[in-house]
Parts: structure tokens; C-alpha cells; sequence
């Protein structure tokens, strides 16, 4: 009897957790997704704003070591680029499991306040810009990157 | 019709293997190149304070958009991985969705 009861106790286990296994399996569907899917818009949006800061360097290169190159000649890019990040970062963030890519663009923001912060200060020369426009281009490659690998061969 | 457990592990091991061993070498390949990158930022940074072209406190705001280009990188990096899992996941049970409907008599994956 007790042999019996033992055996009603692992078959009520198994039953339990096959039923655990097949709702699971439902749950899931056909496909699973941990991360946002593409978002076409958000890689055009990083694009243009990569052009945008390709553009800003390019031009304070040609004007360092003039007066043209200061701070307060700049102060339209910087607030353009905070309010395009500020959109792209909205639409990503209305996306769901997409909280990595929102991450970056925090990021990329912050480097921003950063970037402005040094400008402030003055840039001296060429070779202090490089390792400006490397970090700029590293991010948005790297968000622009992800982005593809969200397309999952679509 | 009885599902047996070791067979239907074994397929799912073997499809997501798969994945992620075609995965990784991407994902290598890209984190080598950009971590090269902000070593020669890095030493630019350090070669521009070392020849007084960069006070202290530039080269702090410096390294710290360093710091957050490389954080971008290491978070594409994460996603990669976290595709990849995804993608092995899907492969696993991709693999053993005929069994297991059959199995069951409807179609469960």
C-alpha cells in the first residue's frame, strides 16, 4: 500500500511537470524574442545623427585656433543633437525589451554633456579631436550594430 | 506516443550548439576590433597629457567619453549574445516541434 502510494506520488509529480513543460512550451509560441526587433527608423535617425557629428568635427577642425571655433558658435548643434537624441530615445523606449538600445542613447547623451563640457574648456589642437570623433563613431557603429543583428536575418 | 526525454534533449542540445557556435566568432571578431580602437584612443589621450597639450582635467573628460563609447560596445555585445541565446532557443525547440506535436495530437510549438 505504501509501495502504491509512493508510486501515485511520482506519477502525480511527472504529470505536474509535464503539464509545467507544456504550458511553458505554449507560453512561449513558435518563436521566442529577448530583444527588440529592427527598427528601421531608429537606424536611419542614428545614421543622420552620425553624419551630424561628422559634420561638427570636420567644421571645428577647420576652425581651431580661430574664434569661429568657440563654444558659443556651437551652442545650435548642441541643442539639436540633444533634442534628436531626446526623439530616437523616446521611440526606443516604447519598444519593448528594448532596454539596451535605450541604454546607449543614454550614454551617447551623457558624452554629449561631456563633449560640450570640453568645448567649453577649448580644444587646442587637431589630435585632441581624434580620439573625439573615434569615441563618437564607436558609439553610434556599435548601436547601429545592434540594431542589424536584430533583423535575425529577416 | 511517448516522448523520450535523453533523445529529445540530445536534439535540442545539438540545434542550439549549432547556433551558438556559428554566433561567437562574430561577436569576437567585433569586440576585438573595437576594444583595439579605444586602446589607441586611450594612448592618444595619454600621449597629448604627457606632451602638455591636455590639461588633467580634459583628459578626465576625455577618458570618460572613452568610458562611456566603450560601455555602448560592451551593451552591443551583450545583445549579440542575448540574440544568440534567443536564436538557440528557437533552434531547440525547432528542432524537436515535429516530436512533440506528434505527441501531444495538436500543434503545441
Amino acid at each position: 500500500m505504501r509501495h502504491s502510494g509512493r508510486d501515485t506520488g511520482k506519477a502525480l509529480r511527472r504529470a505536474l511537470q509535464l503539464t509545467v513543460l507544456a504550458a511553458t512550451l505554449a507560453g512561449l509560441g513558435c518563436q521566442i524574442k529577448l530583444v527588440a526587433d529592427y527598427d528601421e527608423i531608429t537606424d536611419r535617425s542614428i545614421t543622420a545623427l552620425q553624419r551630424e557629428f561628422e559634420l561638427f568635427f570636420i567644421d571645428v577642425e577647420r576652425n581651431l585656433h580661430t574664434p569661429d571655433a568657440v563654444h558659443d558658435n556651437y551652442i545650435g548643434f548642441y541643442d539639436e543633437v540633444r533634442a534628436e537624441l531626446s526623439v530616437i530615445r523616446v521611440r526606443a523606449a516604447a519598444r519593448p525589451k528594448n532596454e539596451i538600445t535605450v541604454e546607449q542613447l543614454d550614454l551617447v547623451a551623457q558624452n554629449v554633456d561631456n563633449l560640450e563640457e570640453l568645448h567649453k574648456l577649448g580644444f587646442d589642437s587637431p589630435e585632441e579631436l581624434e580620439p573625439l570623433r573615434a569615441a563618437f563613431q564607436q558609439s553610434f557603429q556599435a548601436i547601429l550594430t545592434l540594431e542589424l543583428a536584430k533583423k535575425r536575418g529577416q | 506516443m511517448a516522448i523520450r526525454v535523453p533523445s529529445l534533449a540530445k536534439q535540442m542540445l545539438d540545434a542550439s550548439r549549432a547556433v551558438l557556435e556559428d554566433s561567437w566568432p562574430e561577436i569576437k571578431d567585433y569586440a576585438k576590433a573595437e576594444f583595439k580602437k579605444t586602446a589607441e584612443s586611450i594612448a592618444m589621450i595619454v600621449r597629448l597629457h604627457a606632451a602638455g597639450k591636455l590639461t588633467k582635467k580634459k583628459a578626465r573628460l576625455h577618458l570618460e567619453i572613452q568610458k562611456n563609447a566603450s560601455r555602448t560596445v560592451l551593451l552591443t555585445i551583450e545583445g549579440m549574445g542575448i540574440i544568440a541565446v534567443e536564436r538557440a532557443i528557437n533552434a531547440a525547440l525547432g528542432a524537436v516541434r515535429d516530436t512533440v506535436n506528434t505527441a501531444v495530437g495538436f500543434r503545441l510549438i
